[in-house]
């Protein structure tokens, strides 16, 4: 009897435990879709962020264990007399030859920062990746500069070949960035040659796609695609990529354009956060036109968050509220930063989902 | 309250189960597809205990995974509770003592979990179609978490159940 009384009871428990935590679930679903980013739950992912990256770090060092292992095992089966001092020599050369290798491909890729923070006069800080997104379902990566080297939530990040992603949350030493191939990114984007506005977004299949472009716009392999700045989440008149197909050349909605993305993420190692860019590669003109249909568009994406990216100063007022149309929400150009807050990216986010390039 | 050996393999494994998905994990991407150990985990803890295993082993890894992407908090939490409680009870209900059963649920169990946290993010305004949702994230995620879910099966069972779950390949029968 107080067998089955306690199996009851024990029963009872759990299911009751099983109800409570799937209502904690359901609730802390509901407080992280309402919260900004800035909420405290957000805070908390970015924190836990922060705690692991040194832990992510190690992958690195246990996959190169793993090369070395599997190395190790070859050796170990390879015939005992072909083990002659010729081959140690020629071992020692070839690790020399590798670590030398090594050395230049970093100084090619620092190199290749450099000239981007040169051409673009770039003001921002050199970080090194320090971990990968260890799930199937987002692209990030997380970097050694955080909110103490001036590092914020919303800022552009670039690679050594152009823009890879922005920043969504920081610690004090780290900052975790959203790539631009992950599905939930979205840059406002304009092809050079055409002035087409767009938004480029990532996808599951590891593409970037530019979407959103009007029907009448020609583009075509090739044409060069930059960040427009519009919506104010990504510094204005950087190199996102190249077109490298259009599906339906004489446009429509079906017409699917595939830009191809900077850097794989598996391959990027030192990245740039840009603080802001003075040395646009959209002309004055390209400016103009992006104003003038910003405006035209009703979108409120605020009149200082397309220049601050340009010029670096400060951006002019937030358009209210009530002007924003779908893309407004909280435009903060006036930062100072030249590059925005979390506010402002998500601004770009809910632009880049259909208001921005309308 | 006294803690049990079992607790303590169950927690331990847990511990191995998230430095596994920080460390390893972003090592064996295979085209796209990232395995989920802490889903593989709570599911084989699931089946190797189906009475003993609780909600809180799920709902701690569950928030885990939360917090170390970037995904909405709370999500893989109540798709790890529900998914576990699931596969215990059918593992309860549909045991024939082959080794049939444990492997269809984990497969079933993976593969919904993933569609549902597919389904979820696309609810919370991920900008992708339930296909491609489906085709490049669900369906190789699932196949990858199974893989790592049957080797880590034999080792729970054989360290939980003290092998009163060990399975040959018989013919599957229904009870």
């Amino acid at each position: 009897m107080a067998l089955n009384f306690q199996q009851r009871t024990s029963t009872f428990v759990r299911r009751a435990l099983l109800g409570a935590l799937i209502v904690v679930s359901i609730a802390l679903l509901t407080v992280y879709a309402r919260e900004g980013d800035g909420g405290f739950l957000h805070q908390v992912q970015g924190a836990v962020s922060g705690i692991v990256a040194p832990i992510e770090t190690a992958g690195g060092a246990v996959a190169q264990v793993g090369d070395d292992a599997a190395t190790a095992v070859e050796d170990a089966m390879a015939d005992e007399s072909t083990l002659s001092e010729l081959r140690e020599y020629n071992a020692q050369l070839i690790e020399q030859y590798a670590q030398g290798e090594e050395y230049r491909q970093e100084a090619e890729r620092l190199r290749g920062l450099l000239d981007l923070k040169d051409a673009y006069k770039i003001e921002g800080v050199g970080a090194r990746v320090i971990g990968r997104s260890a799930q199937a379902w987002s692209q990030a990566i997380t970097i050694d500069k955080g909110a103490s080297a001036g590092v914020d939530s919303g800022q552009t990040v670039m690679g050594p070949t152009g823009v890879v992603g922005q920043v969504v949350g920081t610690t004090d030493n780290t900052a975790t960035v959203r790539l631009l191939s992950d599905p939930q990114s979205g840059a406002a984007a304009i092809v050079q040659s055409s002035r087409a506005e767009g938004i480029v977004r990532g996808s599951l299949d590891g593409l970037l796609y530019l979407e959103d472009v009007a029907a009448d716009a020609e583009v075509k392999v090739g044409d060069v695609v930059l960040t427009s700045g519009l919506g104010g989440s990504y510094t204005k008149g950087l190199l996102i990529g190249t077109v490298v197909k259009v599906s339906d050349a004489s446009g429509g909605v079906t017409r699917k354009i595939v830009v191809s993305a900077n850097d794989e993420a598996s391959l990027l190692e030192e990245v740039l956060v840009v603080f802001s860019a003075k040395g646009s590669s959209i002309d004055s003109s390209a400016d103009e036109d992006a104003n003038a249909s910003d405006a035209a568009a009703g979108n409120g994406s605020g009149e200082g968050s397309g220049e601050t990216g340009q010029d670096g100063t400060e951006g002019g007022e937030a358009a209210p509220a009530s002007d924003a149309g779908e893309g407004a929400e909280g435009s903060d150009a006036g930062s100072g930063a030249g590059v925005d807050s979390g506010a402002d990216a998500q601004a770009a986010d809910s632009g880049a989902n259909g208001g921005v390039a309308a | 309250m006294t803690i049990e050996r079992e607790d303590v393999i169950v927690a331990v494994g847990a511990v191995v189960a998230v430095i596994l998905q920080l460390v390893v994990a972003p090592n064996v991407i295979l085209f796209q597809a990232v395995p989920d150990f802490l889903l593989a985990y709570v599911l084989v803890v699931a089946i190797a205990r189906p009475r003993e295993s609780g909600s809180i082993l799920p709902f701690l890894l569950g928030l885990a995974y939360d917090l170390l992407g970037t995904g909405p908090v709370g999500g893989m939490a109540l798709l790890f509770v529900i998914a576990s409680y699931l596969a215990a009870r059918a593992f309860t209900v549909l045991d024939n003592d082959t080794l049939f059963m444990p492997l269809t649920i984990l497969v079933v169990a993976t593969f919904l979990v993933e569609m549902l946290y597919g389904g979820l993010l696309i609810l919370l305004g991920l900008p992708v179609s339930p296909l491609d949702a489906l085709l490049y994230r669900a369906l190789p995620c699932a196949l990858y978490d199974c893989v790592f879910a049957l080797i880590m099966y034999p080792v729970m069972v054989r360290l939980l159940a003290g092998g009163s779950q060990d399975r040959g390949l018989r013919t599957p029968h229904l009870r």
